[in-house]
């Protein structure tokens, strides 16, 4: 730290690096808030999928009893 | 074969995406907002898929009045629900950019509100569509409903050319420009949205024709 403080490129530096990260950080968060909130929506797509079609099965398995 | 065009389209939307991402990452940083500014990549294809969706849904809903064909209906609430979907990714990744780069998560102003009143009017479609129990009348009053939805497109989109917004003006529209290779990535992420929009809308559409074969198999199971 004194060394830092004594050494203005060096400050500078841990500065820079700091902002990245913390802009890095963000960036990591408005990604993964993008895929997590589309793949949400494809897994619901999916279990719909599921859902229609063991409904149509079962549909079907009593029309050909009635039948 | 429409199974394999669909898978081969999801795949292509899947490499490209991650092909950019990786392009995207090595890009230098913007001047003044840094590495942040790279959430434009994937903030701005999100909106432009989501209205396309919008224009989709309102051709579709003006198709289904005029020939009452539940085809235009299907593919009405298929666009709009993946539309709402992007939707919400522009909205949240639009605020977690705000927080950043103005300090804040939200602020009332022309763009951001008429989006959220977009999302809110949308999200209204489907909960309409969900309390009518007669297809036609439900399709009828979804179609209505959809192109009254509509009107707030154009709002969200010109109201950074209308009114003074604390949301940035176009960079294109004002005559700016990215640098060449930013331009390609850009573009890039927009054909990679708009393709993964369209295997999203292709696979709710089939969902449709799904409940549609479920309704009249429940028709023919009461008739016997």
């Amino acid at each position: 730290m004194h060394l830092i403080s004594q050494t203005p490129l060096l400050a500078q530096l841990v500065s820079d690096a700091e902002r990245l990260q913390h802009q890095y950080e963000f960036l990591s968060y408005g990604l993964t808030a993008a895929w997590v909130i589309l793949a949400v929506y494809l897994l619901i797509m999916v279990s719909r999928e599921r859902k229609l079609k063991r409904e149509i099965g079962s549909l079907r398995a009593i029309l050909e009893e009635k039948k | 074969m429409r199974e394999k065009i669909l898978y081969v389209l999801g795949i292509a939307a899947l490499l490209i995406l991650a092909w950019n991402v990786n392009a995207i990452a090595r890009l230098p940083e913007e001047t003044q907002q840094g590495v942040t500014f790279k959430i434009i990549f994937f903030h701005v294809p999100m909106w432009a898929a989501a209205v396309t969706a919008a224009c989709t849904a309102l051709l579709a809903s003006v198709g289904f009045l005029i020939t009452k064909n539940f085809r235009f209906d299907a593919l009405a609430v298929a666009v709009t629900e993946v539309g709402l979907a992007f939707t919400t990714v522009g909205l949240v990744t639009g605020s977690i950019w705000g927080r950043e780069i103005w300090g804040i998560w939200w602020t009332w102003d022309a763009r951001l509100t008429s989006a959220l009143v977009c999302w809110l009017l949308y999200a209204g479609y489907l909960m309409l569509r969900n309390a009518i129990e007669e297809p036609t009348q439900r399709a009828t009053f979804a179609a209505v409903f959809s192109i009254f939805a509509f009107l707030d497109v154009p709002i969200v989109v010109f109201s950074i050319k209308w009114w003074r917004t604390q949301h940035p003006q176009p960079v294109f529209w004002n005559g700016g420009s990215f640098p060449p290779d930013w331009t390609t990535h850009f573009l890039w992420n927009m054909v990679a949205m708009l393709l993964l929009g369209t295997v999203m809308v292709a696979v709710r559409l089939r969902q449709e024709e799904a409940q549609r074969e479920i309704d009249s198999l429940r028709r023919m199971a009461h008739a016997l």
